[in-house]
Parts: C-alpha cells; structure tokens; sequence
C-alpha cells in the first residue's frame, strides 16, 4: 500500500487532512452501487443525430433576428435563444443536473459548420454499417425541409469560398489528401477556466460585463470603431451568461416537479437536492463540491451550445475542484465515496455526447469521440508538486469505469513528483490497457516557455483534446486548425510537383526531376520548397476560415470564461486570449523521415539504384525490384534508432518546420504551433498515398502521432532515446507516442514500465502513451468485434473502443510494434498476419 | 397513370445501375426527377420548394454535359452548360457518380485514388442533390 507523504501539520501536531490509500481500491463498481448502474446503461446507449440545437439556432437567426445585428450579439441573441427552448432532461440517476443534448447519448447538429455533411444520408444514417446515429423520419425531414435549407450558403465552409472567390487553397484543401483545414468544421480545441464560475458565479460575470459596457457608453453618444466593438461584446457576454442561467432555472423547476412526483425515496432526493443546487448554482457562486462540479458541467454544456464538440477539454479538475473537496472534507460533509460518486457522475455526463460524423469520414478517419482532455498532477504555479487526493481519486474512476472520454492525461514532473504517484499513474495505464497519457513537465513547461508564455502560466498547462498543450482560461490555441500531410509534400517532390492520387496535374511547383539531382541536399532542398509552399496554402486557408469565423461566428460565451476577453473587450475568436496561436499538426511524420533516410542511403551513399530507378520502383508498388524493396525495408536507416542518417533527417525536419512556422503570425496575432497527433488521419491518408522510398507499399497506413514506423525500432531503449531525443522546444503544438507491450506483470515489471517512462521524459521526450495489449488479441478483437466489445484502445492522442474504428485503423492498431520490457527488444509479428505489415 | 411511368422509370433506373458503366443512371435520374416534381409524386415537391439551384454534370470525357436548373418549384434539365452554377460535378462514368451519390457503404477510398468524381462549387448543393437521388432510390426499390 503506497500511503501519500503526510501533508504539513498544524502547531499543535493535528494532521491537516486526513490521507488514504492511494489506490482507493475499496471503492469499487459494486460498492460505488449508483455508478456501476449508471455506467452499466451508459454503455449499451447506441448513439442518436440531437437536431434541438440546430432547430433553435437556426430558428432564432432566420425568423427572429436581423442581418442588419452586430454578429456578436446576434449569435449571442441565438445561443441564449437555444439555451432557454432547451429542454430540461434528467434521462437517469446522475447525481448533476444538464444534458448536453436531448438525446441521452446524443450526436449534435452544427449546420453553420459541416452538420450538413450527413445531409446525403438523413433517410439511411440509422442503418448504415459504421457507427450508425438514429435519427427519427420527423427529425430528419426538419433537417431536411427546415434547418438545412437556411444554411446553404451561409456555412462557414461556403461562406469562407465566396467571400475569397473559391480560392486554390481551398481547392487544395477539398482534395483532402494534402492538408485538413479543420476550421470548416470546428475551433473549439481549447481550455476554459471555470474558477470565476465556480467562485464566484455568472451573475458576477454578468454584473462584470454590465459595468464595463456602462463605462464605455457613459458619455457617448453613439459609439463607433473599437469602442462599439467592446460595448457590443460586453453586451453579447451578458445575454450569453444569461441564456446559461435560464436553462439552469428550467432545470430546477424540473427536478424540483419531478421530485415532487417521485415516490422512490432515492431518486426523490437525488432529483430534490439537485433541485436547490441549481437554484444556488452557476447564477451564483458554488458553496459545495457537488454544487462546483454541477456548475462546472452546466458550462461546459453551455459552452457546446455555442462551440461544437470537439476537443473541449475541461483542464486540471484535480486543481479547480481541489478546495472544494478539502472544505467538504474537513466539515464533514462530503466522503471519498460521495467524492467519488460525484467525480463519476461528471465523467460519465463527459460521455453523453459524440460527434456527428458522416460516413465518408467514418471511412477515412473514424472513431474517434469529442475528447475531452482532464488532466491531473503535475506542478503548481509555484514550481511545487500539486498532487493531491483529487488526482488518486480521479485516477481511480478512471481505472473503474474504463470509458472512452474523458480522456485523461497524467502530467508528471520527474524532480517533483512522487514515484508514487508516478507508479500509481503507470498501474492505471496497466489495468485499463490504454489510459491514461503521461506528460513531461520539464519539456512541456519549458517548450511552453518558449512560446512565451510567462513561467507561472506555463507550470499551469493542460492538455487539449489529444496531446495539445494549453492554458486554462489564458491561451485560445485552436489546436487543430491544420492536419497536414507531410507525405504529400514528399510525393510532390518525388514526381515534381505532381501526386499519384491526383494524376497528372501539375499540383504542387516543378521543384526539379530528381533523377538529376546529384546529391541527397538538392532532394532536401526540393522537398523543403513544396512543403514550404503547401504549407503556405493550408496557413493561407486557415487565415481565410479565421477571419469568416470572426464575422460569421463569435464566441462571447467562451470568451466570457477566459483571461483577457473581460479586460480587453475583445471576443477570443478577435484575439482577446493573453496567448494565441494556431495548431499544425502533421500526418506521416515517421514514413517521410524513413523516406528521406532511404532516398540519401540508397541513392547518395550506398548507390544502390539511381533515382530513376528508385522512382520507377515505387510506381510500380515494388514489383519487379523485390531485391531493392528487401534493401529498402531492412538496409535503410530508420527513425526511432541510433543510426546517425535517420536522427539527423528527423531533427533537420522537425527544426525547418518549426522555423517556418513560426514565421507566420495568424489572424489572431499568435504564432503557428507545429505538432505531431494524427487521430485516425494516418490510416486514411496512408490508404490514400502511393508507395513510398522506405519500401511501404501502396495504400499501407501511416505510423501514428511521432511514433516510428510499425516494427521499424527494434530496440526500446533506442527507441524511446530517439524519440525522446527529438528538440522538444521545436513541437510546440504537442506529440502523440504511442508504444505497446503485451503485458505487464508483476511489480518489478511495473517498475521497469514505470522507469522507461521516467527516463523517456528525462532524454526529453513530451509525452507517451500506450496499449498494454497484445498482437494476439488485438487479432482476435479484430476478428470477433463482438468478444471485446468494450474493449479500449489508444489511438492517437485519445482512446477510443476498439470495434469502432475502422479496418484500416484497426490493422494500424495491430500492427504496431510489441516491445518485450524486459529484453527491450520488439515481439516477432504473428507470421500468418505479416501481410498486414506496411512493406507486404 | 403518372404513378404508373414513375415505376417504369424507376425500374429502368434500377436497371440501368447494374450495367457496367451505369450509362443511363443520370439521364433517367434526372427524367424521373423530373416527372415526380411535375406530379408531386408522394409530394416530393416540397424538397424543391423555394429552391434556387443550377447544378452541371460533366462527364471527364465530355460526352455527358446536362445542366440542371431548379426555379420557381420547378427542375429544367437541358444537354447545354450553363453559367453561374452552384456546384459542378465531374465524373469519370455513370457507374462513378452512381456509387459517390448513392452507394450504401461509398468506396470513398477508391473513389479518390480513381479520381472518380470530383466537384467544383458549393458541396450543400451536392449533398442536397445527392439526398434527391438517395430517396428516389429507397423509394424504388420500395426501401420507403
């Protein structure tokens, strides 16, 4: 039993808070009784198309409101619309009150976003074969006759394409095989701060707002330029704040009469009690845990009524929610079981809710939920270790109810943090078999540093999303606003400026034939011009989708629980974060090194074959060169190992795009973040690209995240140093590592697991994830989807459950490499399944 | 009698989707379209109401150009392009368009890697043509 370090005392020797097993491993899903029920019913909720907020918004914005209103206050106007026609729900016994949609386990609709995506599919999206959403015929028809009709024009996609005249970015972008411009379908990618919800609630906010509109107004006439711009926000917060209040009002009435009515002596009181809280909570300031934590999801659902669901990450609950739990605690009022059953009520609420995929991208990329980060552990603002009971209890839910979101992630500070507390984090990974992520402290803050995010505010980060480094209620990061896929870059330097998907157009720029380059540099530099200038088109497009959601898409109601937006008057989406910056992440990262290691081996210093013919043999997927692909596959030097070609291309990559990025300045006044998550990206576009020099064949997927090509790093400890080793301060928008071992047993294997991790993040690595699962049942899981139906795999910055993905991810998930911890070396692949491998 | 050529049509088109190429599958989509406007067949005129959309389809080969235009609740197809569209869609054959619009489980992979079709305009307009083309194809096939 690993018992928590005694905390400071008290003069006269009274221990100031009472300490626990970390484990809490008496607390279990039998005896957690109302959460074992409730986790039990939430996992069998197939999933439903929500068109409540859709039907409002667009209702609102086409019936009752002018064109001629200021876009901040006329979105404000229909978010505060939606929010009182929305219907108070209480589907179960969660002990928090507010659904994120009216669907116990709902899908909703953005149609100013890609809602109309499934617009194709509203007669067959109940049955289709992937992730089927029900979706009644009335539902569908007022999607069809009612809501989509409005928006045919008018969605940021369409709305960003006629105000910049179809622009070839934008082009580019609907290739999808060269970059996502991920604003089409979302910002969100963010972490709000909810301490001046909790502490002191939304009328304070309210009341705020107010008096700086007053200041602004008193005296003049009628305002103009920057002035009306401020008033106009201040006002828009209000009528956001007070659209959160009056569905916090309806739903107090509602449990109040439904608890009236209820004649189950628990549900009565359950539907009671969360009845006063909400008529003390978010109006007003929380007094109690439970009233913290309801507030604290009533804005998170409020936030979803205005900003789509994806990436909203509630940040370091183990911190926000701390003081409350200790007062409770030490006035007797709440246990660690009611902590806890309340804790897990808040991750199941996090589940309710999905995104609305349609089955195209269900194809390429699905599976993945809304992922929204917590994270736990870490350092304080002081520099000082800020485990607390919080962060163990937190870790044990996690461990417990085994859910896909929220995806949890574990920042560990190598000097400050426990080993306890580490080897408890590494214990979880175990027992679920993928959560949660560990994050280094040290590089992290320091990268953060780099950004110039003050020391105070970086010790403070959170994780977005997937990997996605942030500050709570300081930095408006839009994490994802760029996927780009590094393969295309190296494919239009392959075949001067032209891809195989996409014929024989003359894409990209004539940067050369490479068969008459005389030197691996002359490739280089080639390379490095059609990134450069691909790169300058997605930049383009986000600066294009960024200025369209200033004018089309405000966001008062975030802005209004951020550092910054209230001082400065300025809405988060014009910039009034104290950090802004815009997230690149990159697709095919460890393919495109492997791919320049071999070109520079294989071309330039072995002379294996000529270009020409390395060329001719990736056209023709390898056949007929078998000799040279055996060469490729297994001569050439690899990302993840010590081989001096393959560290110096992987760090000259990650430096010339960091440097390039930087460059820019978005429209936001914040720099472009380069990053390394892919989601399921990597299987889709990997499916998507021809053969590439480092012997993948056709079609094959991509290596995940940072991580090295499937079975490419045979050792581990190579691995991790190269991995690990990479400039830190140059992946500024995150990393997902993702490694496997089959198993872990025993504590002196737990000890090593829990010690690589350490030395991992020691030779500066950013952050590891894992599946502790084997190729043997990741086989079987593929092959009987019905066996494991529960069954949680770590994708890419996120979890999801294994059935759900699609076959190319699963295969992806298959075939990565299986460490063997205590050989450090990798597990031979299964022979009979070695067609799945990139270079078969 | 109406109702009557609609399943003619109907048949026809289903017909026409298991040849190789699918070469009539958008001449009889657009003439069954047509005919079940005019008669608001199972009131399908509704989808129509109020809506402005000049659409082009264009085979890669040039064989194939038909316009469509719907105005005023009514769809005019006609075998010239015209200017100023919402979205025009290109496609490699009638079997390609056939599978991107109405496939129950799309091979969007290989519809890219092939280049089968590909757009240029406003996609809300595809999708909404394509969710047309869908429920004419349950209603054929007696799905709805």
């Amino acid at each position: 039993m690993n018992n928590l370090p005694c905390k400071p005392q008290t003069e006269d020797g009274v221990t100031m808070t009472a300490f626990h097993n970390i484990r809490y491993e008496e607390y279990t899903l039998d005896n957690l009784d109302l959460i074992g029920e409730l986790r039990k019913n939430q996992i069998k909720l197939k999933p439903a198309v929500c068109v409540e907020r859709a039907r409002h918004i667009t209702h609102y914005l086409k019936n009752l409101s002018s064109d001629d209103e200021p876009m901040e206050i006329r979105y404000a106007k229909a978010v505060n619309y939606f929010l009182s026609q929305k219907e108070p729900l209480f589907f179960d016994d969660n002990l928090l009150a507010g659904t994120t949609t009216a669907k116990p386990f709902g899908a909703p609709v953005y149609p100013e976003l890609t809602g109309m995506a499934i617009w194709p599919e509203l007669d067959t999206i109940s049955a289709r074969e992937k992730n089927p959403l029900s979706l009644s015929q009335e539902e569908a028809e007022e999607l069809n006759f009612a809501i989509f009709p409005y928006w045919l024009d008018r969605n940021i996609l369409e709305y960003t394409r006629r105000k910049y005249n179809n622009p070839q970015c934008m082009g580019l972008f609907e290739k999808f095989v060269f970059f996502i411009a991920s604003k089409a379908g979302t910002v969100s990618h963010t972490i709000p701060s909810y301490k001046v919800a909790l502490d002191k609630g939304l009328e304070y906010i309210c009341e705020d707002a107010a008096s700086r509109e007053a200041q602004i107004r008193q005296g003049n006439g009628s305002l103009s330029g920057e002035n009306r711009q401020q008033a106009e926000f201040y006002q828009a917060i209000q009528i956001a704040m007070q659209g959160i209040i009056a569905y916090a009002e309806k739903l107090r009435k509602k449990a109040a009469e439904l608890g009236a009515q209820e004649t189950n002596f628990f549900r009565r009181n359950n539907l009671l009690t969360q009845s006063e809280i909400l008529g003390q909570v978010p109006a007003k300031p929380a007094r109690t845990f439970r009233e913290a934590v309801n507030s604290l999801w009533l804005v998170q659902v409020a936030i979803h009524a205005e900003n789509i669901n994806m990436a909203m990450s509630p940040g370091r609950l183990d911190q926000i929610l701390y003081k409350y739990y200790e007062r409770d605690i030490d006035r007797g009022i709440l246990t660690d079981k009611k902590a806890m059953e309340i804790l897990s009520c808040l991750w199941l609420k996090l589940n309710d809710n999905t995104n609305l995929v349609p089955e195209t991208a269900e194809e390429l990329f699905g599976g993945a939920g809304t992922v929204p980060a917590v994270t736990v552990g870490g350092i304080d603002e002081n520099g000082e270790d800020a485990v607390n009971e919080l962060t163990y209890i937190m870790l044990r839910i996690t461990e417990l109810l085994k859910l896909r979101d929220p995806s949890l992630n574990a920042r560990y500070h190598y000097a400050k943090n426990s080993h306890a507390y580490r080897n408890r984090v590494a214990e979880v990974i175990v027992s679920t078999g993928a959560v949660p992520a560990f994050h280094n402290d040290v590089v992290d803050i320091k990268t953060l540093q780099n950004q110039g995010v003050k020391t105070e505010h970086a010790r403070d980060y959170a994780v977005i999303g997937c990997v996605e480094m942030g500050i709570p209620g300081r930095s408006y990061d839009a994490s994802s606003s760029i996927m780009f896929n590094l393969v295309s870059a190296l494919e239009l330097a392959l075949y001067n400026g032209k891809r195989p998907v996409t014929g024989d157009e003359q894409v990209g720029l004539a940067s050369g034939d490479p068969a008459t380059f005389k030197s691996f540099a002359e490739f280089w530099e080639a390379f490095k011009s059609q990134l450069q200038w691909l790169i300058g088109e997605a930049i383009q497009l986000n600066e294009y989708f960024g200025h369209a959601h200033q004018e089309m898409l405000p966001t008062p109601l975030l802005s209004a629980f951020f550092e910054g937006p209230m001082e400065t008057g300025k809405d988060l989406i014009f910039g009034g974060a104290l950090y802004n910056a815009s997230g690149a992440t990159h697709i095919g990262f460890a393919d495109t090194v492997d791919s320049l290691n071999a070109i520079e081996k294989a071309v330039f210093i072995d002379k294996k074959c000529s270009f020409q013919e390395l060329i001719d043999a990736i056209q023709a997927n390898f056949i007929g060169s078998e000799k040279l692909h055996a060469y490729l596959v297994h001569k050439t030097p690899k990302y993840g190992t010590d081989d001096h070609i393959a560290r110096k291309n992987s760090q000259n990559l990650i430096r010339f795009l960091f440097d390039f990025y930087q460059g820019h300045t978005n429209y936001r006044g914040g720099k472009y973040k380069p990053a390394y998550w892919t989601m399921t990206n990597h299987a889709g576009q990997g499916k998507l690209s021809g053969a590439l020099p480092n012997g993948r064949k056709a079609n094959k997927v991509f290596a995940s995240g940072i991580t090295p090509v499937s079975q490419a790093a045979s050792n581990l400890t190579a691995c991790l140093r190269n991995v690990g080793g990479l400039d830190g301060r140059c992946i500024a928008g995150g990393e997902a590592f993702n490694l496997k071992y089959p198993a872990i047993e025993g504590q002196e294997d737990l000890h090593k697991f829990a010690q690589a991790v350490e030395s991992y993040f020691i030779s500066g690595g950013l952050h590891i994830q894992f599946n502790i699962l084997s190729y043997q049942m990741l086989l079987d899981a593929k092959k009987h989807p019905e066996k494991y139906p529960e069954l949680l795999v770590r994708v890419s910055g996120y979890s999801a459950y294994f059935k759900d993905l699609n076959e190319a991810m699963k295969e992806e998930i298959i075939t990565r490499t299986e460490y063997n911890l205590r050989s450090q070396t990798r597990n031979p692949f299964p022979a009979e399944y070695e067609s799945m491998l990139p270079w078969e | 009698m109406d109702s009557v050529l609609i399943e003619i049509l109907m048949n026809r088109w289903l017909k026409s989707m298991e040849s190789e190429f699918a070469e009539e599958f958008l001449e009889i989509l657009l003439k069954m379209m047509s005919l079940v406007f005019l008669i608001n067949y199972r009131e399908f005129r509704r989808n129509i109401d109020g809506f402005n959309g000049r659409y082009l389809f264009k085979s890669k080969d040039d064989a194939i150009t038909v316009s469509v235009v719907f105005r005023n609740n009514k769809m005019v197809v006609s075998e010239r392009p015209i200017d100023d569209t919402n979205v025009t869609v290109i496609f490699r054959d009638g079997k390609a368009l056939m599978n991107y619009i109405l496939s129950p489980k799309p091979d969007i992979i290989g519809s890219i890697l092939r280049q089968d079709v590909t757009f240029d305009g406003n996609l809300n307009y595809l999708s909404k043509f394509a969710y047309m083309a869908k429920r004419l194809q349950l209603m054929a096939t007696g799905a709805i």
